[in-house]
């Protein structure tokens, strides 16, 4: 804008390479827009470009206000048109890349479709051996049989104890779950040079690792393998029960639930229904055998004021708690009323 | 206007990668399960590649050596198989689904653990998550040789939950007592084979101790296995005396305390010594 001003104004332009003839006429030129580098015409720096075969008018302009005027509103409708022009061809460029793309994606998963048609049909005429028209590879046989063993070492990760040997020893992978949820892994990594050593391990510090080393590690590494999967599993199943508590039953239970690190004892006020505001039960639960999931000691009480029915219940809860795993327990409160649940939690 | 229909498209494309993940797992699995070489045609692939790979490296270039790699994850996969005493004979793995999100494979698997034999059949559902991967096992099917009721019980149970580890780790323990039993029946049978009897096998629970003279006087030993409700073994030995007549009326108390006295040999000085005992006993009764 203020370029063009300059330049009907007859005020010299500082443009760098510009070839401009002297001092500017007031007549209308045949180019109504120049090429302007140097200065941006606009806040944010766009250029104006020329626009070759861009005509002017011929008009009778008046004054040198009309033909500014006139000249300002040329160059912002040129200028929209550009940018317009610029995101159209983006936009254009854009849908035939997809296109085009989809095209290849197409056609590769019509190819892999008729691959494993063709397979499958293969594997219904013959089972089993499959005849290779060539002779295969020996690298071919080779990485079909390496395949083979690595699915197989991964099975064993779903079995509770996996590894694999190094040049010092054996690097050990104990994983734990609960139920059909594979949770945490921890790792052992032994030295077998002399005695057995452990190098370095993943295994949290209240789990009693150095007593049960000491007590099998050098005689019998399945036994140490085994307790020790014992003790992580049986933690990995207490934590993973007082996390589905607090993730899926929070509003039942006042605040948070305490724990300790080992997730061997449990505190919590509750409440067997979100109806009321009032957490009327309170629970302890010991879980004082560390290789079992289930609580040793469960103390339910009630506030001494509390009903009857209350105190009743709260008994009822207190044998549940002892048989069930706890986020079940809860889930029995929430799916079958609490009356219902404490009925169901009596003995047979 | 012109968004909505980049929108289309590249929901087409996002649709077409998963589906081009999944097809290509589904052939590579399937490439691989129906691909069988024998141990012949590996030991003559190895010693083949062994020497092109030879004649490569002495050239230029670093050729992945495949024979190393093989026989690494062959003592590993030994290695594991001899520690745990579970031995795969056979595994298939199908995938059904794969997004963004996750996968979902069936899995077959068949193998032993000392000598008890098992058959699954599972669903394993794998998702990754921002901070790690995490596995849930479904649909989980398994079929164990054993007519235990307990065996049966726990069997059922696990399937129910999905317990696919706890399946794994209470069979260890298990066939660890079953083999341990059977080692046991074994070692008295060899050592003393007028004397010991085995009415239901080297696989079965029961032992006979019998003198061979026709006194009729007969110890049966019967070993159970017991697996409880959190997969844990424990054996649990109960003495039988089968007395004829004419000794019972000698020794009625001594007979009568024979089943607790078992017990507390048991606790003092183990299974082996306990039996031994026993037997020199009815040697005795000559």
């Amino acid at each position: 804008m203020l370029a063009v001003l300059d330049l009907l104004l007859g005020a010299p332009l500082q443009l760098p390479e510009e070839e401009e003839e002297g001092p500017l006429k007031k007549s209308v030129r045949c180019h109504p827009f120049l090429r302007v580098r140097a200065r941006p015409t606009r806040p944010d720096g766009f250029s104006l470009m020329a626009e070759p075969g861009g005509k002017m008018e011929e008009g009778k302009v008046q004054s040198a206000d009309g033909l500014l005027a006139h000249l300002a509103a040329l160059e912002a409708r040129a200028h929209e048109e550009a940018v317009k022009r610029e995101e159209k061809e983006q936009q254009e460029e854009r849908l035939a890349r997809l296109r085009a793309r989809v095209q290849e994606l197409r056609l590769q998963r019509d190819e892999l479709r008729a691959k494993v048609d063709l397979q499958h049909k293969a594997q219904l005429g013959e089972e089993g051996l499959v005849s290779d028209p060539a002779r295969p590879s020996a690298r071919a046989v080779l990485g079909w049989k390496i395949e083979s063993v690595k699915r197989m070492l991964q099975v064993f990760y779903l079995t509770g104890i996996s590894g694999k040997l190094t040049r010092q020893g054996v690097c050990f992978c104990i994983s734990t779950a609960y139920e059909g949820t594979y949770l945490d892994s921890y790792y052992l990594d032994l030295l077998t040079k002399a005695e057995v050593q452990i190098r370095r391990h993943s295994v949290p510090a209240f789990i009693p690792l150095e007593q049960i080393a000491k007590k099998y590690l050098q005689t019998d590494v399945r036994r140490f393998l085994s307790v020790l999967s014992d003790h992580l599993n049986a933690y990995a199943g207490r934590r993973y029960q007082a996390d589905q508590l607090q993730e899926h039953f929070s509003d039942l239970i006042k605040g948070t639930l305490q724990r300790n690190s080992l997730c061997n004892l449990l505190v919590f006020n509750y409440n067997v229904s979100s109806e009321s505001d009032a957490f009327p039960y309170s629970a302890r639960l010991v879980y004082r055998d560390v290789c079992r999931s289930l609580p040793t000691e469960v103390v339910v009480s009630t506030t001494p004021e509390a009903p009857a029915p209350l105190a009743e219940a709260a008994a009822a809860h207190s044998d549940l708690f002892r048989r069930v795993a706890v986020h079940e327990a809860f889930r029995s409160f929430r799916d079958t009323g609490a009356g219902v649940a404490a009925a169901l939690a009596s003995p047979p | 206007m012109d968004n909505s229909v980049c929108q289309v498209y590249e929901d087409e494309i996002q649709a077409l990668e998963e589906e081009i993940k999944l097809l290509t797992e589904k052939y590579e699995d399937g490439q691989q399960e129906s691909t069988f070489y024998s141990d012949e045609e590996i030991l003559m692939s190895k010693k083949s590649f062994w020497r092109e790979f030879q004649a490569e490296s002495k050239g230029h270039g670093f050729p992945s050596d495949l024979k190393a790699q093989l026989e690494n994850l062959e003592r590993d996969l030994s290695f594991l198989m001899k520690l745990t005493g579970i031995h795969f004979t056979g595994h298939s793995k199908k995938t059904v689904e794969k997004t963004r999100n996750g996968t979902v494979q069936k899995h077959r698997l068949s193998g032993n653990c000392h000598s008890l034999s098992f058959q699954l059949k599972f669903q394993l559902l794998e998702m990754q998550s921002k901070e790690n991967v995490s596995a849930v096992i479904t649909d989980l099917s398994i079929i164990v040789e054993s007519e235990d009721l307990k065996v049966k019980e726990f069997v059922s149970s696990t399937e129910e939950h999905g317990s696919l580890l706890a399946f794994f780790r209470s069979l260890s323990s298990y066939a660890e007592w079953y083999e341990h039993r059977r080692r046991t029946f074994l070692h008295f049978k060899g050592k003393y084979p007028d004397i010991v009897t085995l009415p239901e096998g080297l696989l079965g629970d029961q032992i006979i101790l019998r003198n061979p003279k026709p006194s009729g006087f007969e110890l049966m030993i019967i070993w159970k296995i017991h697996i409880d409700k959190e997969g844990r073994s424990t054996p649990v030995l109960d003495l039988l005396t089968k007395v004829p007549e004419q000794v019972l009326e000698q020794k009625m108390a001594s007979i009568e305390e024979a089943p607790a006295q078992f017990r507390s040999m048991l606790l003092l000085f183990g299974i082996e010594t306990a039996i031994e005992n026993l037997i020199k006993v009815v040697r005795l009764e000559e």
